[in-house]
Order: C-alpha cells, then sequence, then structure tokens
C-alpha cells in the first residue's frame, strides 16, 4: 500500500462488505409487542415446521411403541403361558409381535430425540443469530447503556431457556399423550384395578410440586451464599498484598470460615429438605405396586385378569410416574422460559437510533470538507456536551483539539462518523448533512483511531486489515511500519500472525495503540480522527508516527485530540474546548503567546494525559507486574520514563 | 462522563449478583433465615510453617470419618434391598397368593390371606426404604458439608500462606475457581454422588441376585447377552460424548468471544464498516458450534433409545426362553414375572452409572487441582526460630542484593542502600528497571537471591513475619478496598482501633469532606471495589489505612489514576501527613513527588545509577537530569 499517497487511495474502496455477504436473513420474531412471547416466536418455529412435525410424529410412535410393549408382554403371559393348557396361543406370535414393537420403537425413538435436539439447537442459532443481527443495528447509546457482560448472558442462558421450551415442551406433553393411552388400555383391563394402581400418581406430583417450592428459596439462599464465598476469595486474592502486609490473614480466614458455616447451614437445608421428598418421590409409587398386588391378586382369584395383567400395571405405573414428575418440571421451564423471552425481547425491540434515513444516498467521493453548525449535544438528559460548536475544517487541513476533560473533544470525534446524532444544529461533510448520507459511505470517508484500542482475539495481521480484509500482506506491514508498530511485531515470536486480543498475547497500551493506528492507515480514508490514539506512545515513537501521518494526512483531513506540544504543532489550526463551547482558535503558536487559558489547559492536560496513559497501560496487563514483559528497546513508554 | 471518552469507562462486566432478592421470593426467606441461629465463633488456627502438607486425595479427604461412612454403607445396603425387593414380592405374590403354582392345574389355590400379608411386608419395605433413605440422606449431607467446611479453610489458609508473587503468577480467574468450582464439584460428588454410585451399584447386585434365585440359567444367559452390549454401547458412548462435549464447549467459547469482542468494540466495528461482515462471521461460528451440537445429538439418540431397545430385545429373549421353561415346567409364572420386573429395572442403573462416573471424575479432577494448589510450596517462610522484631527506628538497609524471578534474568543485581530513619526515598526510573521490585524486597513479599535485606540491622529473614508487618506498611498502586465498612477498610490493620481514633485518622487524611457528606460517617459501606468512593477518596481511604498502623517504615506505590486537581492535592497533603516522622520509600511516577523526597534513585537494568537530592540530581547533568528535561518539555 501507498501510505503517502495524497488521494484517498484504491484501499478505500475496498469494502469489507463487499468481500463476504452474510446468509439471507433467518425469521425473526413478531414484532407486535402485544402479543404473547410464544406467539411472537411463531414466524421462527414456522421455519422449522418439517422437523417439528417430524419430530412430533416420531415421538407419538416412540409412546405407543412404549405402550403397547409392556401390554403385550402381559398379555403374552396370559395367553401363552398362563393360560389352561388346551387354550393356550404360540408363544412365537408373541415373541415376534414384541419384536417388532421395539424395532417400530427404536426407531422411532432414534428420529423423535435426534430431530428434537437438532429442533433445539437449530432454535438456538436462529435465536443466536436474530440477536447478533440486531445488535450490530444498534448505535452507540445503545452500548453505552446496557453492559457487555449482560447482554452475553442474555445471549446465553436466556437464549437456552427459550430454546428449552420450545423444544422440549411439545415432546413433554406428547409424554403426557402416554399416560391417556396407558390409561385407556388400563381401562379396558380393569376399571376397578386402575384407580387403585394411578392413586399414587397424583402424589408423585404433589410431592414434587411441594419439594421445589421449599427447594427455590434454599437454593437461592445456597446460590448467594456460594456468591459470597467466591467474592471472599476474589477480594482476598485481588487485595492479597494488602491482607499480607497488614498481617490480616488470620483474620481473613476467620471472614471465609464464618462465610462458610453460613453456607453449610443453608447447605442442610437443603439436604434436610431432599432427605424429606426424595424418598417419597422415589417410593410413594411402590405403595401403589403393593396395592396393585393386592387387589389385582383378589382380581386374579376371582378369575377377572391374568397374572400378565400384573405385569402390565406394575410396568405402567413406573413408566407414567415420569410425565407427573416432568409435568413440574415443564411447569418450570415454562415460567423461566417467558422471564427469558422477556429478556431477549427487550433487546430485539430496541430500535437503531442512529440508521440510515429514507432516500439517504452514497457519498461516491469526498473531498473531506468538514463542518460543524452550531452543533448542540448531550448524552441523555444530562448536561450539555456541546453548546454551540460551529467549525469548518477545509478539505486537507489538520486540525487539533485541546481542552479539559469534559470539554467536548472526543464527542466531536464520535459525532463525525455519526455514532451520535447532534441535538441541533448540524454536522457537514463536503457539504451533506452527514444524515442524508448512508451509514456505511459515511463511514468508508471517516477513518477514527479510538484512545482505548480494541483489539480482537485475531492475529496482529487480520487485526491491522480489520477494516480492509482484502489487504495484502505487504500493504499490511506497509501500515504497520507507518504506524511504528513493524519493529515490535517482529519481536515477537510469532511476527503478525501472533494472537492478540482477550484470548491472545497481551501488547502494552502504546503497542495497541500503534496497531490501532496501522488498521486506520490501511483503510486509508479521506478525513481521519486522532482520539488521543497516540496517548500511551512514548514521544520518540510518535514523532516517526507523525512524520509518517504527515505524508500521508497531505492533502487529507485531519482532527487531532492531543496535549503533546509536539503534535498539536503540526495542526494548521489549534481548537481550545472549553465547556462544550470553542474557547479559542488559532495556530499553536498564536494560541500560546495571545490566549492565557490555552497555556492553562496544556499545563493541566500534560498532567491527565500521562496519568492517563499509565491507566490504559494496567488496564490491559493482565499480570500487575510489569517486570514479566520482556522490555522492548524500540519503545520505552513515556510514563516509565517518569 | 464522557461514554467512550474517559479510556475504560464503559466496560466493566457485572460482577456478582447477589444482593437483589427476587420479590417473590422474600416472605420466604426471611421465613428462612428467622430460622438460622447464631453461628459460633469459628475457631481459627493458622500457622505458616505447621499444616497439613500430606498430599489430598480422596482417601485422605474421607478418613476422618470413615466410621461414618461405614455406617452409611450400611444404611445404603439396607435402603437398596428395601427399595429392590418388589420383583421377589411379586413372584411370591403371583405363585403364592394367587395360586399359579402350578400351570394347568385349573383349580385356583391361592389364598387372599397370603396377598394381604404380602402386601403388608411390601408397605413395611417401603416405609423401611423411606425411613434409611432421610438418614442416609441426612448423615451423607452432615458428614459431607463438615468436610467440605474443613476443606474450605484449609485451602483458603493455605492461599493466605503463600507469598505475593504466587497470585502475581497466577490468573485471578484459576485461584477463585478452586475455591469455588472445584470444591462445588465435590460438594455434588459428596452429597450424593458417592452414595448415589453406591445405590446404583447395590441397585444391580439387588437385583442380579433376584434374578439368580428366579433361575440361575436364565440368569446367566441374559447376562451373556446384555452386559457384553451394555458395556460395548456405553463404552462407545462415553468416548464419543466426551469428545462431541469437548468440541461443543470450544465452539461455544468461540461463540462467546465472538460476541463479546463484537459488542465491546462496537465502535471499530461500526467505524470499519464491518458489521455485515461480521454477522457473517458470527453466523460461520455458530454454525460450527451448531453442527458440533447435531454431531453430539445424533450420539445420544443413539444411545438413549440403543440402551432401550437393548432392554426390550432382552425382555423378548427371556420371554421365550423363560417360556419355554415355563410351559416346560421348569419354572413358574411368577417366577418369569419377576425375572422380567427385574430385568426391565436392571439398565437404569447402569445408564445411571455412566452418569455418575462422570461426576466421579470432575470431583476427583477437582481434588487433584486442589492438591497441586495445596502442594505449593511457601517461598517465604518463616524460620521456626525467627523472633518478634523490636521497636525499631526505621533504618532500612539493602546489603549487596540480588534477586531475578528465575535464575537465567536477574532483575536487580547487588544493590546496596541505606535509608536513615526518617527519610523519604524516591525510586524513579523506567518500567522492568526494578523499582517495585525494591520495595517487594523491603516488604518481603520476596526473599532476596543473594544479598540481605535489613532493617534496623535485623535481616528480616530472621523475623516474625507478623511483627514485620506490625511495623511496616504498604500503600499498593492500585488501592484495594474490601467491601466492607469505610471504618474496616481503614482499620484493616488493627482491627480494634477506637472509632474516634478511625475517624480522627480518616479526617487527617482529608476524608472529612466525604464523612460529612454520607450519612453512615465511617460506617459507610465500601461497595464492590469501592466503587461508591471516588478514584481520589480511595487513595485517601488507602493512606489512612497505612497512617493508622502507624508503621516505622512506610513503602508507597504511587498512584497513577486520574484525579482532578483538587483531589490531587488532598492526596499530597495527605502524604504529608503520613510521610512525617517515618521512613518512607516511595515508588514515584510524578515529578513533583520525586522533588519532594528527601532522596531520589534512578533505578534502570537492576542497579542504582543515581542518587541524591533531587537538586543534587538535576545539577549533576546525569540520567535523572535527562528525564527531567524531556519531562519538562
Amino acid at each position: 500500500m501507498r501510505a503517502g499517497q495524497a488521494e484517498p487511495g484504491p484501499l478505500a474502496t475496498t469494502n469489507p462488505d463487499e468481500r463476504r455477504r452474510p446468509p439471507p436473513r433467518a425469521p425473526g420474531i413478531d414484532p407486535d409487542q402485544s402479543k404473547g412471547w410464544i406467539k411472537r416466536a411463531f414466524p421462527l418455529l414456522k421455519a422449522h415446521r418439517g422437523v417439528f412435525m417430524a419430530a412430533f410424529a416420531a415421538s407419538l410412535v416412540t409412546v405407543v411403541a412404549m405402550v403397547l410393549f409392556p401390554l403385550w408382554l402381559g398379555t403374552a403371559i396370559d395367553e401363552a403361558l398362563a393360560a389352561p393348557s388346551g387354550q393356550r396361543d404360540s408363544l412365537a406370535r408373541f415373541v415376534w409381535i414384541l419384536v417388532a414393537i421395539t424395532v417400530v420403537g427404536v426407531v422411532a425413538a432414534y428420529f423423535s430425540r435426534y430431530l428434537t435436539l437438532r429442533m433445539a439447537y437449530s432454535l438456538e442459532f436462529d435465536l443466536r443469530t436474530l440477536l447478533y443481527r440486531h445488535l450490530s443495528t444498534l448505535s452507540a447509546s445503545f452500548f453505552d447503556r446496557v453492559r457487555t457482560g449482560e447482554l452475553v448472558s442474555r445471549a446465553n442462558s436466556d437464549v437456552r431457556a427459550v430454546q428449552m421450551l420450545l423444544a422440549f415442551g411439545p415432546m413433554l406433553i406428547v409424554q403426557f399423550g402416554m399416560f391417556f393411552l396407558a390409561l385407556y388400555f388400563m381401562l379396558t383391563i380393569d376399571v376397578g384395578l386402575t384407580l387403585v394402581a394411578l392413586l399414587s400418581l397424583p402424589a408423585v406430583f404433589v410431592i414434587g410440586l411441594t419439594m421445589r417450592k421449599h427447594m427455590f428459596p434454599v437454593s437461592w439462599l445456597v446460590q448467594s451464599r456460594l456468591a459470597e464465598i467466591a467474592t471472599i476469595v476474589d477480594e482476598n486474592v485481588s487485595g492479597a498484598q494488602v491482607v499480607r502486609v497488614f498481617g490480616a490473614e488470620r483474620r481473613q480466614i476467620g471472614v471465609l470460615a464464618r462465610a462458610a458455616q453460613r453456607l453449610r447451614w443453608a447447605s442442610m437445608r437443603l439436604v434436610r429438605i431432599r432427605a424429606t421428598f426424595g424418598p417419597l418421590m422415589q417410593n410413594v409409587v411402590r405403595v401403589g405396586e403393593a396395592a396393585v398386588l393386592l387387589y389385582g391378586g383378589f382380581r386374579v382369584l376371582d378369575g377377572a385378569i391374568g397374572p400378565g395383567d400384573i405385569i402390565v400395571f406394575l410396568t405402567y405405573l413406573v413408566m407414567l410416574q415420569a410425565p407427573f414428575a416432568m409435568l413440574g418440571l415443564l411447569m418450570m421451564l415454562a415460567q423461566r422460559a417467558a422471564a427469558s423471552a422477556h429478556r431477549i425481547y427487550e433487546v430485539l425491540d430496541e430500535r437503531p437510533e442512529i440508521a440510515d434515513r429514507p432516500g439517504a444516498f452514497d457519498l461516491p467521493v469526498c473531498r473531506g470538507e468538514v463542518e460543524l453548525r452550531d452543533v448542540r449535544f448531550s448524552f441523555g438528559s444530562d448536561q450539555r456536551v456541546l453548546d454551540g460548536v460551529t467549525l469548518r475544517v477545509p478539505a486537507g487541513h489538520t486540525v487539533a483539539f485541546v481542552g479539559a476533560t469534559g470539554s467536548g473533544k472526543t464527542t466531536i470525534a464520535q459525532l463525525i462518523p455519526r455514532f451520535y446524532d447532534v441535538d441541533r444544529g448540524a454536522v457537514l461533510l463536503d457539504g451533506h448533512d452527514v444524515r442524508d448520507l448512508t451509514l456505511r459511505s459515511l463511514r468508508q470517508h471517516v477513518g477514527v483511531c479510538f484512545e482505548e484500542p480494541f483489539l480482537f482475539s485475531a492475529s496482529i495481521r487480520d487485526n491491522i486489515a480489520y477494516g480492509t480484509p482484502g489487504a495484502s500482506d505487504d500493504d499490511v506491514v506497509a501500515a504497520a511500519k507507518v504506524a511504528g508498530a513493524h519493529e515490535f511485531i517482529t519481536q515477537l515470536a510469532f511476527g503478525y500472525t501472533t494472537v492478540v486480543g482477550e484470548r491472545g498475547y497481551t501488547l502494552s497500551g502504546g503497542q495497541r495503540q500503534r496497531i490501532a493506528i496501522a488498521r486506520t492507515v490501511l483503510v486509508n480514508p479521506p478525513i481521519l480522527i486522532l482520539d488521543d490514539a497516540t496517548s500511551a506512545i512514548d514521544v520518540q515513537t510518535e514523532q516517526r508516527i507523525h512524520d509518517g501521518l504527515r505524508q500521508l494526512m497531505h492533502g487529507r483531513t485531519t482532527l487531532i485530540v492531543a496535549h503533546r506540544l509536539s503534535t498539536l504543532s503540526l495542526a494548521d489550526r489549534v481548537v481550545l474546548l472549553e465547556g462544550g463551547r470553542i474557547a479559542a482558535t488559532g495556530t499553536h503558536q498564536e494560541l500560546l503567546t495571545t490566549e492565557p487559558r490555552y497555556a492553562a489547559a496544556l499545563a493541566h492536560v500534560t498532567d491527565e494525559e500521562r496519568i492517563r496513559a499509565a491507566q490504559l497501560e494496567r488496564e490491559r496487563t493482565v499480570t500487575p507486574d510489569v517486570e514479566w514483559r520482556p522490555i522492548d528497546p524500540d519503545h520505552l513508554d513515556e510514563e516509565e520514563m517518569l | 462522563m464522557l461514554p467512550g471518552g474517559g479510556g475504560g469507562t464503559m466496560r466493566r462486566p457485572s460482577g456478582s449478583m447477589s444482593g437483589d432478592v427476587p420479590p417473590e421470593l422474600r416472605d420466604q426467606l426471611d421465613g428462612l433465615l428467622a430460622d438460622e441461629p447464631e453461628h459460633p465463633e469459628p475457631d481459627v488456627v493458622f500457622s505458616r510453617s505447621d499444616y497439613d502438607r500430606r498430599p489430598l486425595t480422596l482417601r485422605r479427604f474421607l478418613a476422618p470419618f470413615k466410621w461414618a461412612l461405614v455406617g452409611c454403607v450400611g444404611l445404603v445396603i439396607v435402603e437398596t434391598i428395601a427399595m429392590r425387593i418388589g420383583p421377589l414380592l411379586t413372584q411370591l405374590a403371583i405363585d403364592h397368593g394367587m395360586g399359579l403354582k402350578d400351570l394347568g392345574g385349573g383349580e385356583v389355590t391361592g389364598s387372599r390371606g397370603v396377598l394381604v400379608a404380602i402386601c403388608l411386608t411390601y408397605l413395611g419395605f417401603v416405609v423401611v426404604a423411606i425411613l434409611v433413605s432421610r438418614w442416609r440422606t441426612l448423615w451423607t449431607g452432615i458428614v459431607g458439608e463438615r468436610l467440605l467446611y474443613a476443606l474450605r479453610v484449609r485451602v483458603f489458609s493455605h492461599l493466605q500462606r503463600l507469598s505475593q508473587d504466587f497470585f502475581s503468577r497466577q490468573k485471578k480467574g484459576t485461584l477463585i475457581s478452586r475455591m469455588t468450582n472445584d470444591i462445588e464439584h465435590l460438594q455434588g460428588l459428596l452429597h450424593d454422588g458417592l452414595a448415589q454410585l453406591l445405590v446404583q451399584a447395590l441397585t444391580l447386585v439387588v437385583l442380579g441376585a433376584q434374578l439368580f434365585w428366579f433361575s440361575a440359567e436364565l440368569a446367566l444367559i441374559s447376562f451373556l447377552v446384555v452386559i457384553p452390549v451394555m458395556v460395548a454401547l456405553t463404552w462407545w458412548f462415553r468416548g464419543v460424548s466426551q469428545r462431541g462435549y469437548l468440541v461443543v464447549r470450544d465452539r461455544m467459547a468461540e461463540v462467546l468471544t465472538h460476541l463479546s469482542e463484537s459488542l465491546s468494540g462496537a465502535r471499530v466495528v461500526a467505524a470499519h464498516n464491518r458489521q455485515q461482515r461480521n454477522v457473517a462471521d458470527h453466523v460461520d461460528v455458530t454454525r460450527r458450534y451448531r453442527h458440533a451440537n447435531y454431531y453430539t445429538a445424533r450420539i445420544a439418540a443413539i444411545y438413549g433409545p440403543g440402551s432401550e431397545a437393548v432392554g426390550r430385545l432382552t425382555v423378548v429373549v427371556v420371554l421365550l426362553l423363560g417360556g419355554w421353561m415355563v410351559l416346560r415346567g421348569d419354572m413358574r409364572v411368577g417366577e418369569l414375572a419377576g425375572f422380567l420386573l427385574a430385568i426391565t429395572t436392571f439398565f437404569a442403573p447402569m445408564q445411571q452409572m455412566a452418569q455418575l462416573y462422570n461426576a466421579y471424575q470432575q470431583g476427583q479432577a477437582g481434588i487433584t487441582k486442589l492438591r497441586q494448589l495445596l502442594m505449593t510450596e511457601v517461598t517465604v517462610m518463616e524460620d521456626p526460630h525467627a523472633y518478634p522484631l523490636p521497636d525499631i527506628d526505621g533504618r532500612v538497609t539493602l546489603d549487596r542484593v540480588s534477586f531475578g524471578y528465575d535464575v537465567d534474568n536477574p532483575v536487580l543485581r547487588n544493590v546496596s542502600l541505606e535509608i536513615p530513619p526518617g527519610e523519604t526515598l524516591a525510586l524513579v526510573g523506567p518500567t522492568g528497571a526494578g523499582k517495585s521490585t525494591i520495595a517487594k524486597l523491603v516488604t518481603r513479599a520476596y526473599d532476596p537471591t543473594s544479598g540481605r535485606v535489613l532493617l534496623d540491622g535485623h535481616d528480616l529473614r530472621d523475623v516474625r513475619l507478623d511483627s514485620l508487618h506490625q511495623r511496616m506498611a504498604v500503600v499498593p498502586q492500585e488501592p484495594f478496598l474490601f467491601s466492607m465498612s469505610l471504618r474496616d477498610n481503614i482499620a484493616f490493620a488493627r482491627p480494634d482501633a477506637a472509632d474516634v481514633e478511625v475517624e480522627r485518622t480518616a479526617r487527617a487524611v482529608g476524608l472529612g469532606d466525604f464523612l460529612d457528606r454520607s450519612a453512615a460517617g465511617i460506617h459507610a459501606v465500601v461497595h464492590e471495589r469501592g466503587a461508591s468512593l471516588s478514584a481520589g477518596e480511595r487513595q485517601l481511604v488507602a493512606l489512612a489505612r497505612a497512617l493508622l498502623a502507624a508503621p516505622r517504615v512506610l513503602v508507597l506505590d504511587e498512584a497513577t489514576s486520574s484525579l482532578d486537581l483538587r483531589t490531587e492535592r488532598q492526596v499530597e497533603r495527605a502524604l504529608d501527613v503520613v510521610l512525617t516522622d517515618r521512613t518512607a520509600i516511595i515508588i514515584a511516577h510524578r515529578l513533583s513527588t520525586a522533588m519532594r523526597a528527601d532522596r531520589v534513585a534512578v533505578v534502570d537494568d537492576g542497579r542504582i545509577l543515581e542518587i541524591g537530592t533531587h537538586d543534587e540530581l538535576a545539577a549533576k547533568g546525569g540520567r535523572y537530569a535527562e528525564m527531567y528535561a524531556t519531562w519538562d518539555s
């Protein structure tokens, strides 16, 4: 890539989207928010109706086979074995029937189980991709509001809960069909015995329900006390140093022991509930068995039924216990799923605040003129961040913004690529209101480098080529050189293929910032915004980066949020912001001589910058002990130099 | 605050979920907690050198409750027999109660009396099963909870014994999961897992015995058919499912990483127009995840119905063979019926045991990890003959000290340094130069590889650690606050300090504003990570903590976090208060701090390059002057 090239290079047109298109959109949920949650999920379910029907049919067959097997077994005993010798049927006939039932049953069971699970996982897939797709349309203000961890957990446990119910609910209902089928056969054999036998089943249900009711608060308590222990351990690991130096080890053990006692008490409550209800649950059906033996025995003695029928009843009793025990589970699943669905829908119902307005057009070529026209902006109802800023940056100019924290510099940097929309006034690009342009073409022309450089868990190469996935390796290296990152990258054991990010190698703040700069350099946009993008980079390296950028900047509009004198002197114009207004503008020299507030602001921000750089450094390093990191001679961060 | 403007303000994953009780639970929980007795004061034994060093194994872990566990086994035997006696009673009922002893006789020889007796016996067994099962569950619960309590305290005590370098080497999450996940896996095992494993194994024995009782030949034949097939099937399933779930887990992690990174990096994604491509990528990883799930679905669908089919076919074989035997008169109908009932229930325990085995393995893995943790040697040992450090003036001496975390990479080389009582020494230099290592050696977070660190002439290795820590305080760079009251945080070193004294200290460092502002005063609870306090106030708390400890020597790693000017001045004033009349070593990040110190030592590459007052060094034109100049620009 030709980093020094003046006009937006050919790379700028390599839009990642043109290289990979997402697969066709899966059905979403019903947008009508007044409907119940299952109804709203209907379009999703409908897409799977084929699999669903097949799974349902297979389940039905499975259940019928399950019920028929003991029935024929009992009949076989009665008619081929227990009957008076003259009237005996051939045993072989029954054996064949039973084999047939088994074979049909097992095949159906395979399909029923496989298809049910498959459907569950397809639904999970749909929900996950639906959520992701939707999240990717939402704007910055949404992500300011919602915590990432929370969203990830929504996309996880909530999806799972909904998926479980939608997929398994119907199958559990089929299981209940088993009950009625078995009931029918039992009634045809002997009505009285049926009543005697089934007496225990409602007890199974009631005991299960009572147990769950008792367990719920106790297990909540156990969970919260486990969390308590985790918190104590967390604090003692994080604050190990404090505990050591103040000699509080014994006391902390006391704190933990106390929490462990509390946990033990709660756990014992749970054990007691299980000890009370568990054995009842397991054995109540045996009372039914005893009753069947007694009353069924009488009936056999009466000659009304055969001993095979006793076998049928006994087997059914065990079989039917399952759906009754599961009925409670189904209720719980449904409750949980409803709550989860509600949370998922909350995200899906979120409308993107920043979107292409109807009639938005692409800006094919961008000269690079940026204008702010009486811009007012506030986050939510909070105090005004920008209070009437008017500013014109001619194409090709470099403008630096200076000001204390909260003065609005970063906000300006975020309004131009339209991460937020202004409350009043307008941001214009080449004379077009940014709200009239398609987001895609706008952001294609505006490159932003943030102070906190987010790297993805991918190779350094892929991170640099994040905005231009089609870039050649040479281009990537060239961009890295401009950003002053090439040297340290080649010193890593795996060079450009080193995986970084949360799951990879930990780079220092300055190194990450340089990769982020390379990322933007590679895109080569006509408008470049550097939002404190070099704050953790030492002065010398920063100088070199700016030298590289200067060539790149030539003919390019550049907006810089910075505090270093060296950086500021690069700018054609410096804008001093104060409380959301422009306090003064002029060249660095002019302002230094004429504007006392400027000098004051500089003195203040340098301090702030250094502190921030150190903070950046610390935030990302996994081990707090910097000594562990090999020292990089090419880069000694400023804070390290005192 | 500007979103996204101030570095990492927007990303702070949510921590614990406790605290917010769901409203529908509140009443029930209140009732529950009303029952909770006052727990006795836990008795804590803590020694750095004298502790149980034997490797932790499941057997050794259970040993203290050997006899209780033997009792449990006895209960389990009774429980299992009582629960699984059904087929035998059914056989007796059919053959004797219903008079089907002799086939083809035609006449009814049964008796209602026998049936009633059998039914009552059955009910008796049910009652026994319920009672014994209850006792057993309670018993294993009590034993398990005692063991877990002891284990938690033991592991935590060992964590307290380990020195700082251990914590800087280990990932925090891993350590926490030792105390949470691993112990919880054991909990599952102890509460129910081990007992259930035994129950299921005994069920097989009890049912098998009944099968042999009904018909030895038939039992042998069905065992020959069933056991190899079931074992093979289960073996296959365990293998493939383990591999399958491993893949599922990995791909799940991929999905989550992609998701969480896309969310954390939402702005970068937007800035680079990557949304559509990322959707495609996400669809890809999710599809891979789905694919792995399909695989496990298939094997689960084969195993479940497959083993059921094996069971049913066995029943059919038994019916065929048993039927012939009945027709030949070698077997009674009841025996066949009992046999069929027993063999139908024979498969569930086998499947359950396969599952329980997983839990058992998890528990074992937990034990192994905990064993490794407990075996971690304490690097900063206390000499058995260590004496308590007497009152000292606070003279710190480093005598030809070298130190390296590993042998090849010395961090400090032959450093000698003498700090007279009452002096404030600032250490400056680049990261990795060895500043913080010097600080850590002085507080005895590590011991030097060679050379000595002395405090008023006492080698640190010769004195008792707790007495050393009474004379020395550390203020870490990142002030760490515990989630307890402000009072307890400040009085961390001296929990018995009077409230008045704590409050005086708090005001002395400049926390007066905060105290006046908050209704609870010093009893205000500091929330997770001290979030309710500002960065500056947290530093003040850390300083107050050190001040209240009244050490002779103070080691301070200067904070670098962002403070507004007013707070920064407050912190500086507090520092002045804290530093008065004591020896101090400050790892300085700010010029102003270095300037205020009595002397400055420039540390680089494991050596002290220059040492002297600020003015001397600045005038000298050496390294310090160089740093001073670039800083000033």
